[in-house]
């Protein structure tokens, strides 16, 4: 799952803003969304595309590229979790480079439905008179899930959400020669720039030199990823003008209102299930601990791609707290279950450590679907939760007990209607629409 | 009675307009430097006459003025202002609404205005510091950056007024992006540097200011020099595009009403600033010795240091702002022209509307205001009875008249539609219904702001203003409105304001 930032300047003295350095510290702050692969883009004073690309983190790859970091006035970027996941860059017949975060219907294969993407938008570019009308029309023809940024050898920014609108993304601007975008808002902040509302569901907006120019959004009320709320996006981003860290407050209180448990303490697991907790604890009254600490930096464990590194990722950042816990009977609150086997090295340590029972919350419902739209949410076969049923697992990861919520209950945590929310992971057989 | 006004603009069309409204039925003759269509209306409907020329120009003004024998000229824009268009007019025994060009200085000269208020020490103000060329500038920045740190965030100006563009506003509040912002400010001295040779008649090129945020607003009053009245507060919108975003232009639309402020600014709020403007209207005159006669306004912002505070001064009405005010206005327009230049303010009873709130949305053509040249020369077609039926008013500005009855874009803002409501969200959704009857029928694109006047707009205004004014309320609370004092590593505390203070009046005397 990619995040995107656009940056973008106007009027006079603008070649002399280096957008490099805005989409650098945009991409680390997205980087929750994944840094196996960076990439960016940027118009210079020759006025040519000049993109480059290479292996994560986002620190690491601007460190090594020091001095080959396309300077620019304009520019995009994207941080993501897969590996050689880079801008598209389309040479003919319009020249443009693009980033997507989502997938696109048009095949099988994320990479490719984007390259395909970006191909078709080329084409279009080059054949319609207005670029806005040829965008609306392209993300209302092709289907999925997406969000985009793009740039052209014209130096224009084109940037849109698909009506679905499952994937985030966010305006912003400073004074009156900058403006630029986001997937989440907090890159927003750590740039410096206001925010200025969301791109809306089928929303296309694009950036001249001269001007900025919107079509008008469709009707559609948006099918927005629930996932967002309960991991992927960062506590202190708002997705869709909701704040992450209030919803995730809410999952908290939902869960300990539905799913109490008779225990001494709560315990979240970082960084994602801390303010869950905390929730958990304002609701239940039972006293919030902190539980563990993280050894070296925060890894996002489940965006890894391999499972030892998923593992290490984990074992690094729980390292008990023996006084949370010992001798008392511990609520354990996390965010989600993907497959099952961090909770259990998760529980083993806190029973070593001297917890003696330890019931399991998680804040969201049981994964048991594969994402249609690029979250790497593993196949079927791969979720546990597909497999087992709540008492099963609980005696696999030695839990005393452990309990999900339910959609219903989610949607309620999050406080937008049911029809407004994608929630195809947690359905059995959730097809896309 | 013959009344001739300059200037051609959606500002004068909307004076135009409110003056034939007046029970005196004055005959309305005018000067502007294009054929504004709907000057050349109102002129026609009324005995008198469009003449082409140039406004700045005191000969072509007064040689016009007593060849219709007129009773009494009111100045639109401000350029004509600093070229002593109404010191013209009045040496020729000619009345004139309109700032002297002396009086006029405090728009034209934006450092010279700072001076004037820290001379002064009057409410409402923001550091500044002038410099006569871009070395000058970075150097004394890098050099006490670190000591006063309000230059970190600053709002670079040309200290001149050179056609209301040329700012920039710098934060640099991210250590990780200060080396960035520190490049830019400095390349950006000197491009402005390169600019403002053009203009021989200021000293200091490049003005630095205090980045403050918060809403804006304009305070927009009459005086006569003896007495200062204001009018209904208005909000303009100085981005080319929605949500604030996107190049600074001369104003793309404007709010006001229902009542005198608005839905975001209190009624306290509205008297601070009126004072804060009567006090700069009283120091300017005791020092030039001159008498204003005419419209000054401020345009403020709430800031957290000051509260209500300037951010520039207008010598004139706004342009969109005047066509708020306008419309809002009950009394007979000539009756408070008389008043004025028979100095008898005190005695006229100023009245508004206090059920309709006014929306004013400013419709460009593709181009303006960074590519001017490409904007101008497009054929335009209006409906204007689909305009009116929709309740909506229309005021031209940058447009042209041709000879063969054809209106041509002059490359500006083309045109102003406005509508009046209880409240702004459906005037706003009202101009928005009508828009389509405006058209250019080369394919040229126009383009407006659908925001201004939405509840979302304003929503986000309420905020910023509550934000703000819970800051600088505390403040005011704790005696230390106006401070800004800081502590500095191994200096102490640092206070630039005193130190300002200091610099402006001489030593001794802060």
């Amino acid at each position: 799952m990619p995040g995107l930032i656009g940056f973008y300047t106007f009027g006079e003295g603008r070649e002399n803003w280096d957008a490099s350095h805005f989409i650098r510290y945009g991409l680390s702050a997205l980087q929750g969304r994944g840094q196996e692969s960076i990439s960016l883009s940027t118009i210079g004073p020759g006025r040519t595309l000049h993109t480059l690309g290479g292996k994560g983190g986002v620190e690491e790859f601007f460190q090594k590229n020091r001095t080959s970091i396309p300077k620019g006035f304009i520019g995009i970027g994207q941080t993501s979790s897969y590996a050689d996941d880079y801008l598209v860059h389309v040479k003919a017949p319009y020249e443009l480079v693009l980033a997507l975060d989502g997938k696109t219907d048009l095949h099988e294969d994320r990479g490719e439905a984007t390259k395909l993407f970006a191909r078709q938008l080329s084409q279009l570019l080059h054949s319609e008179k207005e670029p806005l009308k040829a965008t609306s029309m392209l993300i209302n023809k092709i289907g999925g899930g997406y969000s985009f940024v793009a740039l052209t050898h014209k130096q224009e920014f084109i940037t849109g959400r698909n009506p679905l609108g499952v994937k985030p993304l966010d305006t912003g601007s400073v004074g009156f020669d900058i403006a630029a975008v986001a997937s989440e808002t907090c890159a927003l902040d750590v740039m410096g720039i206001d925010h200025t509302g969301p791109v809306e569901t089928g929303e296309v907006i694009i950036f001249t030199p001269e001007d900025i120019r919107g079509n008008t959004p469709t009707t559609d009320v948006g099918n927005f990823c629930s996932y967002e709320y309960v991991y992927l996006a960062r506590l202190d981003s708002q997705v869709n003008t909701l704040p992450v860290a209030k919803v995730r407050n809410s999952i908290g209180r939902e869960l300990a209102k539905t799913h109490p448990a008779k225990a001494d303490v709560v315990i979240g697991v970082p960084e994602t299930a801390l303010p869950m907790a905390n929730g958990y604890s304002q609701e239940s009254g039972l006293p919030l601990e902190l539980g563990f600490v993280r050894t070296g930096e925060n890894i996002r464990a489940a965006l890894k791609p391999t499972q030892k590194e998923r593992l290490v990722g984990v074992q690094l950042k729980l390292n008990p707290v023996k006084s949370a816990v010992e001798d008392r009977d511990v609520v354990l609150v996390d965010d989600s279950v993907v497959r099952g086997n961090t909770l259990q090295n998760t529980v083993v340590n806190l029973k070593r450590k001297g917890a003696k029972r330890v019931h399991i919350r998680i804040g969201s419902p049981a994964l048991v679907s594969s994402c249609p739209y690029g979250v790497e949410i593993p196949p079927k076969d791969e979720l546990v939760s597909g497999s087992l049923d709540e008492e099963k697992l609980a005696n696999s990861v030695g839990a005393d007990s452990i309990s999900f919520m339910t959609v219903e209950e989610l949607q309620r945590a999050i406080g937008l209607p049911r029809e407004n929310l994608c929630m195809r992971c947690f359905e059995k057989g959730g097809a896309t629409r | 009675m013959r009344v001739m006004g300059v200037g051609g603009g959606a500002r004068e069309n909307a004076l135009a307009w409110k003056i034939g409204l007046s029970d005196h039925k004055p005959e309305i003759f005018w000067i502007a430097e294009n054929r504004n269509p709907g000057l050349h209306k109102i002129c026609k409907d009324n005995q008198g006459e469009l003449r082409i020329g140039r406004t700045t120009d005191p000969k072509t003004i007064v040689r016009s003025a007593r060849g219709w024998g007129i009773d009494l000229v009111i100045v639109g824009p401000e350029e004509p202002c600093f070229q002593g268009i109404p010191d013209a007019l009045e040496k020729e025994g000619i009345h004139c609404i309109g700032a002297s060009q002396e009086l006029s200085v405090i728009e034209r000269s934006k450092a010279d205005l700072r001076r004037l208020q820290w001379e002064n020490n009057l409410a409402g103000k923001l550091l500044f510091r002038t410099f006569k060329n871009a070395r000058e500038a970075s150097d004394y920045i890098r050099k006490n950056i670190d000591t006063q740190r309000w230059l970190q965030n600053i709002v670079i100006k040309p200290a001149r007024q050179s056609g209301g563009k040329g700012v920039k506003l710098i934060e640099d509040r991210q250590a990780y992006l200060h080396d960035e912002k520190a490049r830019f400010k400095e390349a950006y001295f000197d491009s402005l540097q390169a600019r403002m040779a053009a203009y021989s008649d200021i000293e200091d090129k490049i003005l630095v200011e205090e980045k403050a945020w918060g809403p804006e607003y304009s305070l927009q009053c009459f005086t006569d020099g003896k007495t200062v009245l204001g009018t209904p507060l208005v909000q303009d919108n100085k981005s080319a595009h929605e949500l604030d975003s996107g190049p600074e232009t001369g104003g793309m639309g404007s709010i006001s009403g229902p009542d005198m402020t608005l839905p975001f600014i209190t009624r306290e709020e509205y008297d601070k600033s009126l004072k804060i403007i009567e006090g700069i209207v009283e120091a300017i005159q005791r020092k030039t010795g001159n008498s204003y006669r005419g419209m000054v306004g401020g345009q403020m912002m709430l800031t957290e240091n000051e509260g209500p505070t300037v951010i520039e001064m207008y010598s004139r009405l706004g342009d969109p702002e005047a066509l708020n005010m306008l419309a809002m206005l009950r009394t007979d327009i000539i009756d408070v022209f008389q008043a004025i230049v028979e100095r008898r303010l005190s005695k006229l009873k100023l009245e508004f509307t206090n059920e309709d709130a006014v929306v004013v949305k400013v419709v460009a053509p593709n181009g303006y205001p960074e590519k001017r040249d490409s904007a101008k020369g497009h054929p335009v077609q209006v409906f204007e009875t689909n305009i009116k039926r929709n309740g909506c008013y229309l005021f031209w500005g940058s447009a042209d008249l041709q000879e063969d009855s054809q209106v041509m874009t002059a490359g500006s803002r083309l045109l102003a539609l406005m509508a009046m409501d209880h409240t702004l969200p459906p005037a706003s959704a009202r101009i928005e219904k009508t828009m389509s009857s405006v058209q250019l029928t080369d394919g040229w694109g126009l383009y407006h702001r659908s925001d201004i006047g939405s509840e979302q707009l304003l929503a986000k205004r309420q905020d910023a203003a509550e934000r703000v004014r819970r800051l600088y309320k505390y403040r005011e609370e704790r005696g230390t409105l106006g401070s800004r004092i800081g502590w500095v590593p191994k200096l102490g505390t640092v206070d630039p304001s005193q130190l300002l203070l200091q610099e402006v009046r001489g030593p001794g005397k802060a």
